[in-house]
C-alpha cells in the first residue's frame, strides 16, 4: 500500500491526483522489491566493483562476471517467501521461472540452478508439507525446463515455522559481445509481448505485505518453447532490448526497459493478448501472469522475430512502441489510460525514513556445557540433526546431471559445472541464521566467510558474491537494525576480501503479528559465491581418497561453543555470542590452501563448519573406502578442552590429507602463508574413525547422519 | 545425418545427446524436430529419442509423443531393422507405441530420482552392449517415471530370451531390491524388443560420456548403437 507521504508525492509531479490504473502501477513499483526504497542508501556499503563486474544488480541489471576468454557469466537470485507461504509449490515453481527469464533477458544461455530453504521445526507436520511442495515445486520446474540444480543449503528453525524462506538463484553464460542490455533506445522501435496469455487471478501487485493467497503458477513447457525459440532469436541478434515479465508485471517491465534514456513508451493495452476480456487496464499493466517477455525490435526485424515465434508456436503481439516523450503512456482502444513520467514511476518515490535500533549482541558464559560427556553419542545425535544431517533426500529430487556439465554434485563442498571453453566453476551457499539473530553484523560475515572456504576446499579461487536479504518489516526499529547489521558485515566482508557483490534481491516483511506477538524469521542474509578454478586444475573433493596419508588441521581452534549446533544439540536453542568474525585468520588459510591446491598436493579437503571438527572429520569419510586415526592433544588456538576442540565453530580452518612425501612441501606452503597447521593423525585403510580417547561405531553414525532428514520426512 | 535425434516439445536432453555422439568416429547426429515428416527419418540409419518432457508430460509421460506423426516413421524404421535408442522419456515412448513391452510406472517413492546407479550388464554379447557382457557400470537416472512393470509371462519371456541387458546392483554387481532405485520389477533398468535392435533404458548414458563428468561407461553404450547403424 502507497503511505499518504507518497501518494501526495506522486500527485504533485503529475498536478492531479494518479487514476486508479496508475495508483496500481505505483504500488507496485515503489514496493521494496521493485524500488528498494528502504535499502538503496545502504549499498555504498557494498564492494561492487572489480575487474571482473561487468554489470551489477544496482545498475537495474543483472550481476554480469567477466570469466575471461571473451565469457561472461550472469548471475541473478531473488526471493519467493510470501508466494511459497501462500501456495508452496506454485509459489516455488514460478520463482525459477522468473529468475530463468530475468537471466535469459540479458541473453544469458541458463547453466545452472540453486535454491536455499529455510523452514521451521520438521516435528510440525505442516512445515514438512511445506518442505515437500517447495521441493516438489523447485524440482519440477527446474526439471521441466532441462536446467541442472548444482547446489543451495537448507535450514530449519522455529523462526521460520509458517513463515517459510525459498531464495532462487540461476547463472547463465553469454558471449560478450551477444549480451543485451538496457540501453538508451531509439524511438520508433516496437514493444512485443510474446509467450503465455495475461491472466487476470494473478494481479495483485508485489506488495510483500498483502500477498495473500494470490499465487501465479507456472508452465514449463511453454518456459521451454520459449527457450528454443530464443536460441534462435539471440542468435540471430535480432533484438535490441529483451525483458522478462515477473512481478510489476507491464508496468514494471516496459518502464525498466526505457528508464536508461530519455525515451518514453507507448503501450495499447486492446493488444495485450488476455485470458478474459472482462479485464480492466490496471489488472492487465500489473499481471504477474507466468511465461511472458517483453522485447523490442527495430521494424525492420520485427517479421522475421514473429516468425520465429509463430514456428514455436508462441502467441506474440505487438503492443507499442518507443517514443521521444519520457512518459509511459498506456491506451485503451485510443483512450488514454495511463501517462506518468518514467521517471516517476522508477525512481521518483520520495525516500522514506526508517528508524535502526542497533542490537546489542549479549554473551552468555559456557557454563553449559557438561563436565562428562560421551562423544560417541554426542557425535552420533549431532550427525542426525537437520542442520547437519545428509541431504539427499532433498537433492536426489532435483536433475543434477542436464546439460551434462556438471561435475560435482550436490553434497560436497561446494557445486563445480564445467562451462564453454572449458572453464570450471564453483558454487556455494550459505547462510547460519541463528548467527544472525545472535549478532546480525557478525553472522553475516562469518556466513560469507563460510561460503567462501566451501570454495576454497575445493580449490576455487572466490570471484563475486550475490546474496539475498530476508528480514522483517523494515518500518519497525529493531527488525531494521538487524537488517542494516547485516549490510554492514556483508559489506564489511566484500572489502576485506575484495570480492565484488554483483547480484542481490530483498524480501522484507517476513513477520506476523500473531495475537498481538511480531513473530519474525532469524535475519537470513543469504549469500551466495562463485569462484573458477585456475587453467588445468581439477577441483578437489572432500572425501579421503588414499590410505596412510597425513590429515592437517589448518586454522586456530577457539573456545566457540555459543551458537553452534552442539550447543542446539545440548540445550535445545542457541544463546551468547557466536563465533568471531576473523578475516586476518581467514586471509592466511585461504591463500595458504589456494596456494597448496595450485601445487596440486591437496588429496581431499573439508571445511570446517557446523558442527566443528568432529562433523568435519566425519564428513570425509562418509563417502570413502577408508577411515583415520587422530589425536586432538596438541591443537593451536584458545579451545583446550575436548568439548571445545571438537565442536567449536571458530572459523578459518580446513582439513586436509596430504600424502607423505608431499608434506615438507605442504608445511613450506603453510608456513610462508603464516597459517597455523598441526598433523592431526592418519587415513586408515578400514573405514573407522579413532579419536584418541575414544572411536566411533561408523555404520552408526553413518545412518544417523544418512536418516536426519528421512526420519522425519518419510 | 545418420542418426536422428528426435526432438518433441519440451525434449530436454537432445542436445546432451547430440553432443556426447559427436565424440564418437563416424557419427554424423542431427536434431530432427517432431514436427518434420516422418521421411525425414529414412535419411538416417538409427534413431535415438531422448529424455526431457515432452509435451510437458501431460496426460502421461510419452504418451502424446507416441500419438505423433512423426512415430510412423520410427516404427517403419524400426521394421527395417535399424538400431534405436530410447532413453529415459524415450523408453517411455517407445513403450506407449507398443514398440518395447512393459510400462514405465511412477517411482515407487513417487518422487523424481537423480542419482549415479550402477547397472549389471546382461552376461550374453548384444549389439548395444558389445564389450560390456556381464560387466558392472556406473550411470545416472533422472527420472519420476522409471519403475518398470510387465506381466509375469512378459518377464518370463523377456528372461528367456536375454531381452534385459541392464539391472540396478550395487557396486559389486548384485541386483538386490536395496540398490533399486524405482521399485521397478525384476530391478530392470532396460529392455531390448525381440529382434534386439531397440533398446530402452531409464539411465541416461549420454551423462556418462566423459571422465571428467564421473564415468565413460554410456559412452561404450552409443559406441556400440552407432556401429550398429553402421552395419544395418
Amino acid at each position: 500500500m502507497l503511505t499518504k507521504e507518497e501518494l501526495d508525492h506522486a500527485a504533485k509531479i503529475l498536478e492531479r491526483p494518479p487514476n486508479p490504473t496508475e495508483l496500481a502501477m505505483l504500488e507496485v513499483l515503489w514496493s521494496e522489491s521493485c524500488s528498494y526504497k528502504s535499502s538503496k542508501r545502504w549499498f555504498h556499503l557494498f564492494n561492487m566493483e572489480g575487474e571482473r563486474v561487468v554489470s551489477n544488480a544496482l545498475e537495474g541489471e543483472i550481476g554480469l562476471v567477466d570469466i575471461g576468454d571473451e565469457l561472461l557469466l550472469g548471475v541473478t537470485i531473488e526471493s519467493r517467501n510470501h508466494a511459497a507461504n501462500a501456495e508452496p509449490f506454485h509459489g516455488a515453481s514460478t520463482g525459477i521461472g522468473e529468475i530463468i527469464r530475468d537471466i535469459l533477458s540479458h541473453g544469458c544461455k541458463p547453466v545452472g540452478l540453486m535454491n536455499c530453504l529455510r523452514f521451521g521445526p520438521l516435528v510440525d507436520e505442516h512445515e514438512v508439507y511445506k518442505l515437500k511442495e517447495v521441493v516438489r515445486g523447485l524440482s519440477y520446474y527446474g526439471n521441466s525446463v532441462g536446467i541442472p540444480t548444482i547446489g543451495g543449503d537448507t535450514e530449519f528453525d522455529i523462526s521460520f515455522k509458517g513463515r517459510c524462506v525459498v531464495n532462487v538463484a540461476c547463472f547463465g553464460v553469454v558471449e560478450a559481445d551477444r549480451v543485451m542490455r538496457s540501453t538508451p533506445l531509439t524511438p520508433g522501435h516496437e514493444l512485443i509481448i510474446f509467450g503465455a496469455e495475461t491472466s487476470r487471478d494473478l494481479t495483485i501487485p508485489g506488495t510483500e505485505k498483502d500477498i495473500q493467497g494470490f499465487v501465479q503458477t507456472g508452465d514449463p513447457l511453454t518456459k521451454k518453447t520459449i527457450l528454443d525459440a530464443l536460441e534462435i532469436i539471440l542468435e540471430e541478434r535480432l533484438l535490441e532490448g529483451l525483458q522478462d515479465i515477473g512481478s510489476g508485471g507491464l508496468a514494471s517491465a516496459a518502464g525498466r526497459m526505457v528508464s536508461h534514456g530519455n525515451t518514453g513508451i507507448e503501450i495499447h493495452l486492446e493488444k495485450v493478448p488476455i485470458s478474459d476480456t472482462s479485464m480492466i487496464p490496471f489488472e492487465i499493466i500489473t499481471s504477474r501472469a507466468q511465461e511472458r517477455m517483453l522485447c523490442i525490435v527495430s521494424p525492420e526485424k520485427r517479421e522475421r522475430v514473429l516468425s520465429v515465434l509463430k514456428e514455436f508456436e508462441i502467441q506474440a503481439s505487438v503492443i507499442g512502441h518507443v517514443t521521444e516523450d519520457s512518459n509511459y503512456t498506456a491506451f485503451l482502444n485510443g483512450e488514454i489510460v495511463v501517462k506518468m513520467p518514467l521517471k516517476l514511476l522508477v525512481e521518483g518515490f520520495p525516500v522514506p525514513s526508517r528508524i535502526e535500533i542497533e542490537d546489542t549482541p549479549v554473551d552468555h558464559p559456557i557454563d553449559w556445557v557438561p563436565e562428562t560427556l560421551d562423544h560417541r553419542v554426542i557425535i552420533k545425535n549431532l550427525m542426525h540433526l537437520t542442520n547437519l544431517c545428509d541431504r539427499e533426500w532433498i537433492s536426489s529430487q532435483f536433475d543434477q546431471h542436464i546439460l551434462t556439465s556438471t561435475v560435482i554434485d550436490i553434497g560436497d563442498n561446494a557445486g563445480v559445472i564445467e562451462l564453454p571453453k572449458g572453464k570450471l566453476l564453483a558454487f556455494s551457499a550459505d547462510c547460519n541464521s541463528n548467527w544472525c539473530r545472535l549478532d546480525p553484523w557478525t553472522g553475516t560475515a562469518n556466513s560469507a566467510a563460510e561460503s567462501l572456504r566451501n570454495l576454497v576446499a575445493t580449490g576455487a579461487e572466490p570471484i563475486f558474491i550475490a546474496d539475498c536479504l530476508n528480514f522483517g518489516n523494515p518500518e519497525r526499529p529493531e527488525s531494521y537494525g538487524q537488517y542494516i547489521d547485516a549490510f554492514r558485515g556483508l559489506g564489511q566482508f566484500s572489502s576485506d576480501f575484495e570480492i565484488p557483490i554483483v547480484g542481490g534481491s530483498v524480501s522484507l516483511y517476513n513477520e506476523e503479528n500473531i495475537d498481538g506477538e511480531i513473530r519474525r524469521i532469524n535475519p537470513t542474509p543469504q549469500i551466495i559465491m562463485g569462484g573458477l578454478f585456475t587453467e588445468g586444475r581439477k577441483p578437489t573433493r572432500r572425501n579421503l581418497v588414499t590410505p596412510w596419508a597425513n590429515i592437517f588441521l589448518v586454522g586456530k581452534t577457539h573456545r566457540e561453543l555459543n551458537g553452534t549446533d552442539f550447543q542446539e544439540l545440548q540445550l535445545g536453542s542457541r544463546k551468547g555470542l557466536p563465533p568471531r568474525y576473523l578475516p586476518g585468520d581467514e586471509q592466511r588459510s585461504m591463500r595458504a590452501v589456494l596456494q597448496a591446491h595450485k601445487a596440486g598436493i591437496i588429496r581431499s579437503c573439508n571445511n570446517i563448519g557446523r558442527g566443528g571438527l568432529a562433523a568435519g572429520l566425519i564428513k570425509m569419510i562418509l563417502q570413502s573406502e577408508y577411515g583415520f586415526t587422530i589425536t586432538v592433544d596438541d591443537i593451536p588456538g584458545t579451545a583446550k578442552t575436548l568439548p571445545e576442540i571438537l565442536y567449536s565453530e571458530t572459523p578459518a580452518r580446513y582439513l586436509i590429507e596430504v600424502t607423505e612425501s608431499n608434506q615438507p612441501q605442504f608445511l613450506g606452503i603453510m608456513d610462508n602463508n603464516d597459517a597455523s597447521v598441526v598433523e592431526l593423525g592418519l587415513t586408515q585403510q578400514e573405514k573407522i574413525a579413532e579419536f584418541g580417547e575414544f572411536s566411533l561405531n561408523i555404520q552408526e553414525v553413518v545412518k544417523s547422519y544418512r536418516r536426519g532428514l528421512r526420519d522425519l520426512v518419510e | 545425418m545418420n542418426i536422428a535425434v528426435l526432438k518433441f516439445p519440451g525434449t530436454t536432453c537432445d542436445k546432451d545427446v547430440q553432443r556426447a555422439l559427436k565424440l564418437i568416429d563416424g557419427a554424423e547426429p542431427e536434431i530432427v524436430h517432431s514436427k518434420s515428416k516422418p521421411e525425414v527419418l529414412k535419411e538416417a540409419k538409427g534413431i535415438i529419442i531422448p529424455g526431457g518432457y515432452s509435451f510437458g508430460d501431460y496426460v502421461r509421460p510419452g504418451a502424446l509423443a507416441a500419438n505423433s506423426e512423426i512415430m510412423d516413421g520410427v516404427i517403419e524404421m524400426a521394421a527395417a531393422g535399424h538400431p534405436i535408442l530410447g532413453i529415459s522419456n524415450g523408453f517411455q515412448m517407445l513403450t506407449e507405441v507398443g514398440l518395447l513391452p512393459g510400462t514405465l510406472l511412477r517411482n515407487n517413492n513417487c518422487k523424481f530420482i537423480c542419482k549415479w546407479v550402477y547397472l549389471r550388464v546382461c552376461e550374453e554379447s548384444t549389439l548395444f552392449t558389445d564389450s560390456l557382457a556381464g560387466l558392472i557400470i556406473r550411470i545416472p537416472i533422472a527420472h519420476e517415471y522409471g519403475n518398470f512393470y510387465c506381466s509375469d509371462h512378459t518377464l518370463t519371456a523377456l528372461r528367456n530370451a536375454e531381452r534385459i541387458p541392464f539391472r540396478y546392483c550395487n557396486s559389486k554387481g548384485d541386483p538386490l531390491m536395496e540398490f533399486n532405485p524405482n521399485g521397478s520389477i525384476d530391478n530392470i533398468a532396460g529392455v531390448f524388443n525381440d529382434k534386439g535392435n531397440i533398446l530402452g533404458m531409464m539411465p541416461h548414458p549420454e551423462r556418462a560420456c566423459r571422465s571428467l563428468l564421473g564415468s565413460i561407461d554410456g559412452l561404450i553404450i552409443l559406441e556400440n548403437f552407432v556401429r550398429g547403424t553402421q552395419s544395418a
